[in-house]
């Protein structure tokens, strides 16, 4: 689970940082974020994971993040 | 779709459905013409209501070589919360007719009550079906 906890930190850090100005135009889109590069921003998740696998290819790592105000906490009954 | 349980087994198993997981069609389609291997894998999924969003086993992600894509924080009755791995999963239904998932959000979260179920379906996929429910026939039907 180490390896799961530390994976996309870089790219969560760099959502942190934009999330204020993305939440004026791209609220509840999907951003694709590799290291400090962004990608774009998409409707629905198929096509952000399409977008960033042709951008950054299948070898590399990203993030899809929805861009919410107040991060979304599941529930599992 | 029309699942036939027993009322008795319908009320002690709950409704579930042997699944196929394996990461996504555009990856193992990509990832072929390279040389590298997607397994997928046979499991029981859990259909439940309960839960927001489809949750795995870990130890399915990393046999199937899934790609993480994020964190999703998880709030679970009997007290396991956390943050935990959000990964991109195909997901289809051998021997029914409901439609195949090409690309689905799936966490990966140790809640899952082994050795019965290897996967819980949530709302999230939930919210392309239409359930129908007769506890006293022990019928579970799915319309895709």
């Amino acid at each position: 689970m180490a390896t799961e906890e530390k994976a996309l930190q870089k790219e969560l850090m760099v959502f942190e940082q934009h999330k204020g100005e993305w939440l004026q135009n791209h609220p509840g889109d999907f951003v694709v974020i590799a290291d400090e590069t962004i990608a774009g921003f998409y409707q629905d998740y198929e096509s952000a994971l399409k977008a960033g696998l042709s951008r950054f290819g299948i070898r590399a790592t990203f993030l899809i993040k929805q861009v919410w105000a107040e991060e979304p906490i599941y529930l599992i009954h | 779709m029309k699942f036939p349980f027993s009322p008795a087994r319908l009320l002690q198993q709950g409704p579930h459905i042997e699944i196929l997981i394996s990461a996504t069609r555009l990856e193992v389609d990509e990832g072929r013409a390279i040389g590298l291997e997607y397994p997928d894998m046979s499991v029981r999924a859990l259909i439940d209501t309960g839960a927001s969003l489809t949750i795995i086993n870990p130890e399915i992600a990393a046999s199937c070589k899934l790609r993480q894509t994020g964190r999703q924080k998880i709030n679970a009755v009997g007290g396991e919360a956390g943050e935990y791995p959000e990964y991109a999963a195909a997901i289809s239904f051998p021997g029914s007719e409901l439609p195949s998932l090409d690309t689905t959000r799936v966490v990966a979260c140790p809640i899952i009550r082994q050795p019965f179920f290897s996967c819980l379906i949530g709302r999230d996929i939930l919210r392309k079906w239409l359930l129908k429910y007769d506890g006293r026939s022990g019928e579970v039907e799915i319309l895709a």
